[in-house]
């Protein structure tokens, strides 16, 4: 194995030598500087998405057709399992839900909903509270972790997330660069929408293996107006200031 | 790698392919589906062009210090747990694959799709020693079932309509239901696959980045399937082709924008999932090993042989879509684990030329797949590159070599040229009906299947003396 090792890596420098015609490889801070340059063309490549602030253009983009979630918001994390009670309702959907063991949900007054902690194969319900999100794309963030454990975002037909706004990234790269140089989470998921395919004739449908249905909860940053299925009047919602702030990193 | 592709000539599996009228029906629909979506995607960013530039760029800076970030991703995945086992042909990789597998005492494996895993024969391999091997996309369950190798490197089940699917999981699923609708389809390949998520020894995934500064394996799906596949497995084995790099995650967000839109118009994929390492101490789910086996199969020698533009390549699949070719024969015909135009410039590499002489000819050469590719690979130029090749080395047939010999006898003598192609213009004319040409002697490989347009009564040589003429 450690042949094939040296035989690959010297493979690769005899090629690259002969293509830059013999002079030594560059050392490595001529190549981080020359990785920093690209990375600094970015910017000017992205889409615009950013018009009316981050937080406008997140849940814009959540509840377009082409990512298919559904979207409201609430004042404060304490409203949270009253929202999940109406959604339950709204859905016909009776019966226990799987709760994320994260301490800032614990904490929250469940009485009215019957809980448990481990989903199951064909889980109806799993409730939820995101790192952060992406306001370009439309995207949940989270990273796996003992207070977030992976199969929770994947076993449920309805994932019903939290996430608050002032923890909005405007770009993909925002979201990179606030976790540069930290230890990474064993996975980091980066969720768009509710599960689908097109492997059938291009055609897309939702709810392949993963959730059929992603219900977001916009924490804070404006006065609620819910409606659960629905997605709330953008034109009423107070704007955030756009990107300059980005989230707090401390990991949740 | 198929039974058809064993047997028969590119020719006869071209001819196959044609006589196949429900083959051109579901090509249609999903390449159909994809230009539109992809065009769409295009045109709502106007940085597309710019972002090319810099997705080719990245690419480039990775392959000229291929060495450098090969070694600084394996320090960085190795300090996150992963184990790292190089490989520098297919059977290697399969042969380190299927050795974690034994140790592991694994019986069943998931596996999410990856084309490496069908480029160095990992299906056969697990088949051959013993390990029953659940695919979890549901392209692959597809073509799992009918026992038929991938047709597109996005949609492997390209070749099937929703009809011919709907027939094989009626025959196959423990209950389908009535399989009415795609949905119903979606939801019955759900039913069929999920007990097998959570009981299988092994979970096996392909790698979309590998990310040098974090030691991650970044995978992308819409299924979510990649992730049921390597999280509840003791064990997550990543194959990845040693090109797969980038420098930070930063460049990643980069390549996701260009791949996705260019792949299936959508702006992210539904699960983009950067994989790092296995289980840590207080988690509740993930695998206890994490194995990560980077292969070569070829490509240090397409650094060395002139062809490193095309490992710029991010399987998007953009450039089949596209293809006049592709879209006439599907992707069996071509009889490798590649199809299309990228299939077309990789497939001699990776199997030889003599193997793969028809392929370069399979093409136009009228650019479109250099024109939608969101890396910018020249593949025209690459595939002439071969062309090139396989004259020097005396690999065209006879017929070939002869044709060409008359065109150089020509070509050298403009007068007669001009008499031959000016007698051959008038000639074509007396064959056509309502500006087209349906038979005609000498033309039967092309009107075969499709007419010859009327060509212009005269040569492009006689309208422009005629033209100089006027005052």
């Amino acid at each position: 194995m450690s042949d094939a090792r040296s035989t690959i890596l010297t493979a690769i420098r005899a090629a690259l030598e002969r293509r830059r015609g013999g002079p030594p490889m560059a050392d490595e801070t001529t190549i981080a500087a020359e990785a920093e340059r690209l990375r600094a063309r970015v910017d000017a490549t992205r889409p615009d998405r950013l018009g009316g602030g981050p937080v406008n253009a997140f849940l814009k983009r959540l509840v377009s057709p082409a990512v298919a979630a559904t979207a409201e918001r609430v004042a404060t994390l304490g409203d949270f399992p009253d929202t999940v009670r109406r959604y339950l309702t709204a859905h016909g959907l009776a019966g226990s839900v799987t709760l994320q063991p994260h301490p800032d949900l614990l904490a929250l007054d469940w009485s009215e909903i019957e809980t448990h902690g481990q989903p199951s194969l064909d889980e109806p319900v799993t409730v939820g509270l995101a790192l952060g999100a992406i306001a370009e794309t439309g995207t949940l963030v989270f990273h796996s972790g003992a207070t977030s454990p992976t199969l929770f975002a994947f076993l449920p037909v309805h994932h019903i997330v939290a996430v608050e706004a002032g923890r909005i990234w405007s770009w993909l790269e925002d979201y990179a660069d606030a976790f540069a140089g930290c230890a990474q989470p064993r996975n980091v998921n980066l969720i768009t929408g509710p599960s689908g395919t097109t492997d059938i004739e291009g055609t897309l449908v939702r709810g392949a293996h993963g959730p059929g249905h992603l219900h977001v909860v916009l924490i804070g940053g404006a006065v609620p107006n819910s409606d659960v299925a629905g997605a709330p009047d953008y034109a009423t919602l107070s704007e955030r200031p756009m990107g300059a702030d980005p989230p707090n990193n401390s990991s949740r | 790698m198929s039974a058809v592709g064993e047997r028969l000539t590119f020719k006869a599996r071209v001819r196959v392919a044609l006589a196949d009228p429900v083959l051109k029906v579901a090509i249609d629909r999903t390449t159909g589906n994809a230009r539109t979506k992809r065009a769409a995607a295009i045109a709502a960013w106007p940085g597309f062009s710019a972002a090319r530039d810099l997705g080719r760029d990245i690419k480039d800076h990775v392959i000229a210090h291929l060495d450098h970030y090969l070694i600084q991703f394996e320090r960085n995945a190795k300090a996150s747990g992963a184990k790292i086992h190089w490989a520098c042909t297919g059977p290697e990789a399969c042969d380190i694959v299927v050795g974690i597998c034994r140790k592991a005492g694994a019986r069943t494996v998931t596996r999410s799709k990856s084309m490496l895993g069908e480029e160095i024969g990992l299906p056969h391999a697990l088949q051959e020693a013993g390990i029953e091997r659940i695919e979890t996309d549901l392209a692959e369950h597809i073509i799992q079932l009918a026992g038929d190798p991938p047709s597109h490197i996005v949609w492997p089940a390209l070749h099937k309509t929703r009809e011919q699917v709907a027939a094989l999981f009626r025959d196959h699923h423990h209950n389908p239901g009535t399989l009415a609708t795609i949905e119903a389809m979606v939801a019955s390949a759900r039913r069929e696959l999920r007990g097998r998520f959570l009981t299988a020894d092994v979970g096996i995934s392909g790698a979309n980045f590998l990310i040098a500064d974090t030691g991650a394996v970044c995978t992308v799906t819409n299924e979510g399937n990649a992730e049921l596949t390597t999280t509840p497995p003791r064990v997550h084995i990543v194959t990845a082709g040693i090109e797969k790099l980038v420098p930070s995650t930063a460049h990643a967000m980069v390549m996701l924008r260009l791949l996705v839109r260019s792949a299936t118009g959508a702006e992210l994929t539904q699960y983009t999932t950067f994989h790092c390492g296995p289980k840590r101490p207080g988690d509740l789910d993930g695998p206890a090993e994490f194995h990560i086996v980077l292969v070569d199969g070829g490509r240090t020698r397409m650094l060395a042989e002139g062809l490193a533009e095309m490992l710029r390549c991010i399987r998007c699949g953009a450039c089949l879509n596209h293809c006049v070719v592709y879209r006439q024969i599907g992707g069996h015909a071509y009889g490798s684990t590649y199809p299309g135009p990228m299939g077309s410039v990789l497939t001699p590499m990776l199997e030889g030329l003599p193997r793969s002489k028809d392929l370069p000819h399979a093409c136009t050469l009228n650019g479109q797949c250099q024109e939608v590719c969101p890396v910018a690979i020249p593949l025209p130029t690459l595939l002439r590159g071969w062309r090139d090749r396989l004259w020097r080395l005396g690999l065209e047939s006879v017929s070939v070599r002869q044709g060409f010999a008359l065109w150089r006898f020509l070509a050298l003598r403009p007068a007669l040229y001009r008499q031959a192609s000016g007698l051959a213009v008038r000639m074509m004319s007396w064959f056509a009906r309502d500006g087209w040409i349906a038979r005609m002697p000498l033309a039967s490989g092309w009107t075969r299947y499709r007419d010859l347009p009327r060509p212009p009564g005269r040569t492009f040589i006689a309208q422009y003396r005629r033209r100089m003429r006027r005052p």
